[in-house]
């Protein structure tokens, strides 16, 4: 028999990159697969082959042994694959039937009406099937996020669908959700629907899959039964790779306390909790790493403690001035520099020059303005020692900044903000985008920082990266630190387990076999264990 | 801001209207108006007795219901543009438009002529509609596939208009006023038609597929498109159909005295802005928008009998209301909540 | 976006691009300035040919007895001339220095100072002023189609404090100055807090300024009429306007007509007000706050600046040159107030748009608008042509003008896109950030 879905030798091309290089996936009819990897090893791309998002560069889709072409998602959805966002695609105001039906709306009275009962029935039909539980009549905002999932499962099976693709479908959810999810597959399954569900966290491939097969850097590792799998095998497989950078932190003296975040807590743009008490404290000359899965509560501590976003609970204790709360103009004059992970929303000003994005944050500063009055010139030669000192291409200070590539936007921010002579850098995701040159370079300014004595947050998900730099490094997830550890004597492994919100201290069966590093780790990183 | 109003449950009501913002603001006019009614009937001499006699008098039926057409109509239009989407602010120029080329049409098939058995009046009329959805097909265009901003193309449209109509009057006419065809459309027509396209449109928004869709494409337009269905078909559908209305009410408006009048403001006279007033005030409900706009047209049919009666009523003033009354709401209570992508341009991913 | 004291003199630019040749070339190379300007030519010329096409049309089912043109070829008679009514419009409005079909190309006895072309420049003063209020709002991000409202309510606070105002002071040219200032000042305040309303609800209440704007405008009109007719209307006047404020606190007009309603020191203010905008927007910490959350909100936040103040700021200082805008309308053009104020604030969109929402741009445009309603005037007087024209081609021209897209596929079609500005824009940045796209199209959106 064959396999209801078989990607045959898949390769996607981008201008520059290869998201996907000769990948094989194999799923059989009735089973779950998990499809994990770290961010950017090229899941969603393979994903959005499937799904017709993507045409292939190479290599060909077969659905129940037929060979698939799909110009759109509309001819995915007609030969029975569905595929549910992590963003879903609902229509907030209105009802869960109204969605689940949009665009194949039952009719009445000559297509005049839309057959209410009908629809309602059918979507009460099919949510009763698979056990979901959910009203028709709710509205979509009245709902909780993991209904909504389900109302998006629904969408698709009402459309047929056969395969069903799952973005990192526990991304949002809550566990008891995450709990509730895995028994809709298990229904979904038992009814002959096969899953793929997109993920970087272990734990819920272990447990929610009957397969895995692993991506990174685009190629497929292995496709291994998760019941042949360990923890460790798969993390060795994910992470795979060496750490490319020796540590060059020379041991140093941490001087005075510059910053001491006390229990904070911060919701996200919906309103929902994304920061869960976190404390720590970062004295001068110390670079203190923060790793973690991206969405893990991580933009929301960093906007907390520049200034950009009021928390909800908790002290900022900033040279030894309570911060929380103050206008981001305060932390910008109070010497707090901050290297945003989203450079062409906030880092920068698109449309403007490099001398004008210069002196973002500055513009009411000496020298770039006395009394109101802006000096270009002074804002021009800046402009030109960041562009000589941080090599940014072209080295044109005319050059608008959607004119320069990522690695070179990058460069240029890092640039503004260590000139600005701060006593506390925050850099999220400071080498995202950026060549290995730049990256070595912006490394070394980094660590050039800390050696003046400065104080460095650093938040990034390459895991490398962290742990090189970093003196301390805490692991981030949902909000919490699960651990804060030495980043030289702690293994990758270990790190990986604790991004998968496994804690130190766990006792489960899963945990044990970590349990000696764990009491190791307890005492290397003493008195620093934080919010356990 | 609890309102008490809001928890009163009138059976039919209910149904209809969902939100409790449009409910209340119905249930307070009609207690207004009842109010209004008991005590007219029991102090027949005085200002209430006035009023009351004014307010249920047909003359005042019969000028409030050819007051609130076009404001009416033209909110309904601006409601299925709007859900779609597409922020029309150029409902003012599809009225003018459309009363003078109603106007137009009718007075080149010629008075007491038929074409095709239809009354020139009524030719008139459908060319009214013609020349508004015309208008709002090119609005259409150049908002959706050329990408241009909603609103600075929405103010050309009520610019062009308002140049267009006086620059073809004179053309015709020797005059920016139509000279009177002597024929007009009784008041009844106007109140049926508002009536009967405030219930359309109610059931094409609420119960129909394309109702359906086009609050989709309005607030998500990327879950509509994931389903297959088009969205800038649909937006072209709602702006379209912002022109058929506007077309209806800018034709009752002029037909229903038989003239065009395109000096100043025009016979519009910022109609088309108070229509956005009507349905934003009506919270998107086709009843609640019929229910702002009969009470903005009955307060200045209302004023302006009063005035006939000697009363000093400041007319301007009472013109002015709807308009702080709009200003009000936003500001403390901000009921007015756009659909969430309108405004913005939508490209499909594939 | 150039600046000239930027980089010429330091040595380290001169061993790049020749610096001196950079600082000459730059303002045209610039992709959105020379954008704007390409598009804001294309939709006026559209425009006119539209315009033609009208004027054609309407020329062949009106009815006269000799025909005005006749079309080569086809023998069609038409009613206008369309030819003629844009030299009348354009030639017209300027007082006629061209001598058409006389031997000459110029008329000898032409002089600027004629009555047409002070029409013109009149108008034109004014354009500037509601010009640059709206470039002002639009820079900061703010929609602000409120601009005529503030001028009315600008107009008749400087009428009602220079007619107070005046008794306390012994009449003469000295007076009048203090006069012409104070009724400005009071325009100044009276649009700006006119203009503060909804910059405000906007800031704290969240409420869209562009519907806000509107009505106020409406409220505007409405109550400065109610006032106007019930307390301050002149004694014995015929329509509804306050008293004439003396001769000697109106705006002398220099070397022009009197009849023209236009003083050259007037249109001197507005040339300084548009160097004080430019300099202000350009080269102040305000202006620079004011124009990075109008271009991208979150960059602004990120640079500290406080969204909501400027947000208000904004919106007076947009209402207050639309104010100032209404002063001169008093002290200039009617020397009174009074009902049915013209369009102004409406045109000063058009102006605003169609001059790239940049302060320098307004002096053309609004220069542009002054001949098309100078030259209204002399297509009423010289042919059949309705002036009514002139409305119709301001609708086309904003209609155009806010459709920037037509005109970059038309370019594109016409294979001009990718050496012309703009057209290669999109690719370009696609292609530099192709790696962080891969990225993202992985890892899923960064939530912020």
């Amino acid at each position: 028999m064959n396999p209801a879905v078989h990607m045959d030798g898949i390769t996607k091309r981008f201008p520059g990159v290869v998201a996907n290089d000769d990948v094989d996936l194999a799923v059989e009819r009735g089973s779950v697969h998990a499809l994990l990897g770290e961010n950017g090893a090229g899941k969603t791309t393979l994903m959005n082959v499937l799904y017709g998002l993507y045409e292939p560069t190479e290599g060909t889709v077969f659905l129940d042994g037929e060979p698939q072409s799909f110009d759109s998602p509309r001819d995915a959805i007609d030969a029975g694959v569905g595929m549910i966002h992590q963003h879903f695609m609902l229509v907030d105001p209105m009802t869960v039937w109204e969605n689940v039906v949009l665009g194949n709306e039952p009719k009445t009275w000559g297509g005049l009406r839309v057959d209410e009962d009908a629809a309602r029935e059918a979507v009460a039909d099919l949510s009763e099937r698979y056990g979901f539980d959910v009203d028709p009549d709710a509205r979509i905002e009245d709902v909780s996020v993991g209904v909504q999932q389900r109302v998006e499962i629904l969408k698709a099976l009402y459309r047929g669908a056969d395969v069903l693709i799952l973005d990192e479908p526990t991304a949002v959810l809550t566990p008891q959700e995450v709990e509730d999810l895995y028994g809709v597959f298990e229904e979904l399954t038992d009814q002959g629907k096969t899953i793929i569900f997109i993920s970087h966290k272990l734990s819920e491939a272990l447990s929610a899959a009957d397969e895995i097969t692993v991506l990174r850097d685009g190629v497929n590792v292995g496709t291994v039964a998760s019941g042949d799998v360990t923890r460790e095998d798969l993390a060795q497989m994910m992470v795979g790779r060496e750490v490319l950078m020796d540590p060059a932190t020379t041991p140093q003296e941490p001087g005075e306390r510059v910053l001491e975040v006390t229990d904070l807590r911060a919701d996200d743009d919906r309103g929902v909790e994304a920061v869960s008490g976190i404390s720590f404290e970062l004295r001068a000359g110390e670079v203190f790493g923060v790793a973690g899965v991206d969405g893990n509560g991580q933009s929301q501590l960093v906007e907390s403690i520049t200034g950009m976003r009021d928390p909800t609970e908790g002290s900022i204790t900033y040279l030894g001035e309570p911060m929380a709360g103050e206008s981001r103009r305060e932390h910008i004059d109070r010497g707090m520099a901050f290297i945003p992970e989203d450079r062409q929303e906030r880092g920068l000003v698109m449309s403007y020059d490099l001398t004008e994005n210069g002196i973002l944050g500055s513009q009411h500063d000496p020298p770039f303005a006395e009394n109101g009055r802006l000096d270009w010139r002074a804002s021009r030669d800046h402009a030109e020692s960041v562009i000589e000192q941080y090599d940014v291409r072209p080295p044109n200070a005319d050059a608008e900044a959607e004119d320069l590539s990522g690695g070179n936007q990058q460069k240029f921010i890092v640039g503004r903000e260590f000139e600005r002579d701060p006593e506390l850098v925050v850099a999220m995701h400071p080498t995202r985008g950026v060549d290995i040159g730049s990256t070595e370079f912006l490394h070394d300014r980094l660590l050039e920082l800390r050696a003046e004595g400065k104080a460095v947050l650093l938040i990034s998900s390459k895991l490398d990266e962290v742990q090189g730099l970093s003196d301390r490094l805490a692991v981030i997830h949902e909000g919490e630190f699960t651990g804060v550890v030495d980043p030289g004597t702690v293994t990758e492994e270990e790190i990986g387990l604790l991004m998968a919100g496994e804690r130190l201290d766990d006792d489960s069966v899963e945990g044990a076999a970590l349990h000696d590093a764990a009491t190791d780790l307890a005492g290397d990183s003493g008195d620093e264990e934080v919010d356990a | 801001m609890r309102n008490p109003l809001a928890d009163l449950t009138i059976p039919v009501l209910d149904d209809l209207i969902e939100s409790d913002y449009v409910r209340s603001l119905i249930v307070g006019t009609v207690g207004v108006l009842g109010v209004l009614l008991v005590f007219g009937a029991l102090f027949p001499e005085t200002v209430v007795g006035d009023l009351s006699g004014i307010v249920f008098s047909t003359s005042t039926a019969a000028s409030t219901s050819r007051l609130a057409a076009p404001i009416v109509l033209a909110g309904l239009g601006g409601i299925f543009a709007e859900k779609s989407g597409v922020i029309n602010i150029g409902l003012e120029g599809l009225l003018i438009i459309s009363a003078f080329v109603s106007v137009y049409v009718a007075s080149v098939v010629g008075i007491g002529n038929t074409v095709l058995g239809v009354p020139a009046i009524w030719v008139g009329f459908l060319g009214g509609i013609a020349a508004s959805t015309a208008l709002a097909g090119v609005f259409g265009v150049v908002c959706i596939e050329f990408k241009a901003d909603q609103i600075i193309a929405g103010l050309a449209v009520w610019l062009i208009a308002l140049g267009l109509a006086p620059f073809m009057s004179t053309v015709f006419f020797g005059g920016v006023n139509t000279p009177n065809l002597g024929a007009r459309i009784g008041w009844r027509y106007s109140a049926t038609m508002v009536v009967v396209a405030t219930v359309a449109s109610w059931w094409a928004l609420n119960r129909t597929a394309f109702g359906k869709h086009l609050r989709a494409a309005g607030e998500n337009p990327k879950a509509l498109d994931t389903v297959g269905i088009s969205v800038s078909k649909v937006r072209h559908a709602g702006v379209l159909l912002s022109g058929v209305l506007s077309g209806i009410g800018g034709s009752a408006l002029a037909l229903s005295i038989g003239q065009f009048i395109g000096s100043g403001e025009t016979m519009v006279q910022g109609k088309g802005f108070i229509a956005i007033v009507a349905y934003l005030f009506g919270n998107y409900n086709p009843v609640g928008t019929l229910g702002a706009g009969v009470l903005f047209a009955g307060l200045d049919a209302t004023q302006i009998r009063l005035q006939q009666l000697g009363y000093a009523v400041p007319d301007t003033l009472v013109q002015t209301i709807p308009y702080v009354v709009v200003i009000v709401v936003l500001a403390l209570v901000g009921r007015t909540r756009l659909p969430e992508a309108a405004g913005e341009h939508y490209e499909t991913e594939d | 976006m150039s600046r000239s004291d930027g980089g010429s003199a330091d040595g380290s630019g001169s061993d790049r691009v020749p610096s001196i040749a950079r600082r000459v070339v730059t303002p045209f190379v610039d992709r959105s300035v020379a954008e704007r300007l390409l598009i804001s030519v294309a939709a006026i010329l559209l425009s006119i040919a539209v315009g033609f096409a009208i004027v054609l049309v309407s020329g062949r089912v009106a009815q006269c007895s000799t025909a005005a043109w006749t079309m080569p070829v086809t023998g069609l008679g038409f009613c206008y001339d369309p030819f003629e009514v844009y030299l009348v419009l354009f030639n017209g409005a300027l007082g006629y220095p061209f001598a058409i079909g006389e031997p000459g190309l110029f008329d000898p006895s032409w002089t600027p100072f004629n009555l047409s072309f002070g029409l013109t420049l009149s108008e034109t003063t004014l354009l500037i002023f509601t010009g640059l209020s709206v470039a002002v709002a639009f820079r900061a991000g703010l929609f602000n189609i409120g601009t005529q409202g503030q001028l009315v309510v600008g107009a008749l606070a400087t009428a009602l404090t220079v007619l107070a105002a005046a008794p306390f002071l012994p009449e003469g040219p000295v007076a009048g100055a203090v006069l012409i200032v104070v009724g400005t000042l009071a325009g100044a305040v009276g649009g700006g807090l006119w203009g503060a309303i909804p910059g405000a609800l906007k800031a704290y209440a969240d409420a869209n300024e562009v519907i806000t704007t509107i009505m106020l405008n409406f409220v505007a009109a409405n109550v400065a009429y109610v006032l106007v007719l019930e307390v301050f209307r002149a004694e014995g006047s015929s329509v509804v306007a306050t008293r004439y404020v003396p001769e000697y606190a109106q705006f002398l007009p220099w070397l022009f007509p009197q009849s023209s309603d236009f003083a050259l020191l007037a249109l001197l203010v507005g040339v300084g007000f548009i160097a004080g905008l430019y300099y202000l927007v350009e080269h102040t910490s305000f202006g620079y706050d004011l124009r990075t959350s109008g271009m991208q909100a979150a960059a602004a936040e990120y640079g500290g600046v406080n969204a909501k103040l400027t947000t208000v700021r904004a919106m007076t200082l947009s209402g207050a040159i639309g104010g100032v805008g209404g002063s001169l309308w008093v002290l200039m053009s009617e020397g009174r107030w009074m009902a049915s104020v013209p369009d102004l604030g409406f045109d000063g969109i058009t102006v605003s748009i169609l001059a790239g929402n940049n302060p320098l741009g307004v002096l053309p445009a609004a220069f542009l608008f002054g001949l098309l309603k100078g030259g209204a005037l002399e297509i009423g007087f010289r042919t059949d042509v309705p002036t009514e024209l002139v409305g119709v081609l301001r609708g086309l021209i904003i209609l155009f003008v806010a459709m920037p897209e037509f005109f970059r596929m038309f370019g594109r079609y016409a294979g001009i896109g990718s050496s012309g500005p703009g057209g290669s824009g999109g690719s370009e940045s696609s292609a530099a950030n192709a790696d962080d796209d891969a990225a993202v199209a992985d890892g899923g959106e960064t939530d912020a």
